[in-house]
């Protein structure tokens, strides 16, 4: 019960209390590139998900070798990118070998899905937060899904912050900064505490 | 003669694009992340701005002579490569010379590898245009980019502290929403706000 507990205070969290867009800004940029393009904006979310989420699995492994040399923040971020480029060449292959479809659909993005902010921020932060493999996996999979929520909260509202109703010097991305501003305000509300950068 | 003046108005509008038009942080919204946790107070921003174009401008320059021949897969991984190489002197040079500098950017400045810039600029500017003109632009991105960040720094720790660079500057009040990263979000979008009623004004003053 107490195991149960802790996995969905810590998917809670992830997603929610701490959202690596609306908490930590971490991928905004991304978030915008990837909704001014419009580009099956779910789809998106996912793949990103699916990298947090496996990478956090190797990130455990990867620090605990890291570990023995307290030099090891000078080149991690080295090795996090080869094991980061290396996971995103065998899925793109498999993508292509058993998903033609969908590598059609997605390959002109999927290079960004991979090789951004939140991504490479969520294997450091997790790597500050957690200890266990399992911390490690669930915290990987509920930042991917609270930029899943990011992305889907900033979809619906596209067209009225891009919309011509919208001042001139507002519309679009000026008017989208304050709308995660306030998004942020309501989610910082469910943690009401400072994050530790 | 024709020639010569059209080489001045591209090299004029490449310089312009980058501080104004097309300013990475203010028109284009890219490396915000930093921008709205960190740039809380002036200092934070001085250390922001020099650690974000010493990678940026070096992963960019080495990152121009990977050839086009190779598959686009492999260059985004080679870029962000690239960045992580950049990293690693650049972590050892601010370490030795600011090391509280490096602690207060936390885990920001090894995201520097993969900021949106690196990856967009990357793609869409080496293959169109000849190394001058793609220096030319990196340089006057980064120089719009720092500006920018310094301003709106400046502004948001005068807002949210009364202070600037940690002196009093006799605010009778201030706003310490403004120092969390909604506040930075709301901030950020007011100056963006700004910045386009400003441009579109000197657009419309330079018409008449």
């Amino acid at each position: 019960m107490n195991m149960l507990g802790n996995i969905i205070m810590t998917a809670f969290t992830a997603v929610f209390a701490e959202n690596i867009i609306f908490s930590g800004a971490l991928g905004t940029s991304t978030l915008i590139i990837v909704s001014r393009s419009r580009k099956n904006l779910l789809g998106f979310g996912l793949s990103v998900t699916y990298i947090t989420a496996l990478m956090s699995v190797l990130t455990f492994f990867l620090n605990k070798a890291l570990k023995i040399d307290e030099n090891s923040y000078i080149y991690a971020p080295l090795v996090y990118i080869i094991i980061l480029g290396a996971v995103y060449i065998i899925t793109l292959l498999c993508m292509w070998r058993f998903a033609p479809r969908m590598f059609g659909r997605m390959k002109k993005y999927i290079h960004i899905s991979a090789f951004n902010c939140a991504v490479l921020g969520a294997l450091f932060l997790i790597s500050e937060r957690c200890e266990t493999l399992g911390e490690y996996f669930i915290h990987g999979l509920g930042i991917g899904l609270g930029f899943v929520l990011a992305v889907y909260l900033t979809a619906i509202v596209y067209d009225r912050l891009y919309s011509e109703k919208a001042p001139y010097s507002f519309r679009g991305y000026p008017l989208l900064l304050v709308y995660i501003g306030i998004l942020g305000m309501a989610f910082w509300g469910l943690s009401g505490y400072t994050l530790k950068f | 003669m024709s020639n010569d003046n059209n080489k001045d108005n591209s090299c004029k509008k490449i310089i312009l694009n980058g501080l104004l038009n097309k300013n990475p942080i203010l028109v284009s919204g890219m490396v915000i992340a930093p921008v709205i946790v960190l740039a809380n107070n002036f200092s934070n921003a001085v250390m922001l701005v020099i650690s974000f174009s010493l990678i940026t401008f070096f992963t960019l320059l080495v990152s121009s002579f990977v050839p086009k021949s190779i598959v686009y897969t492999i260059r985004i991984i080679l870029y962000t490569l690239i960045g992580a190489l950049v990293y690693v002197p650049a972590v050892i040079l601010l370490k030795y010379f600011m090391p509280d500098g490096v602690e207060a950017l936390g885990i920001f400045f090894p995201l520097f590898i993969t900021n949106s810039f690196i990856v967009t600029r990357s793609e869409s500017m080496f293959f169109r245009e000849t190394k001058g003109k793609m220096l030319l632009d990196i340089v006057f991105c980064i120089i719009g980019y720092d500006a920018a960040v310094l301003i709106f720094a400046a502004v948001r720790e005068i807002l949210a502290s009364g202070t600037i660079g940690g002196r009093m500057t006799g605010m009778p009040a201030f706003f310490r929403v403004f120092e969390r990263p909604f506040g930075g979000f709301i901030l950020l979008g007011l100056f963006a706000a700004l910045f386009r009623s400003i441009l579109l004004l000197v657009k419309r003053v330079r018409q008449k």
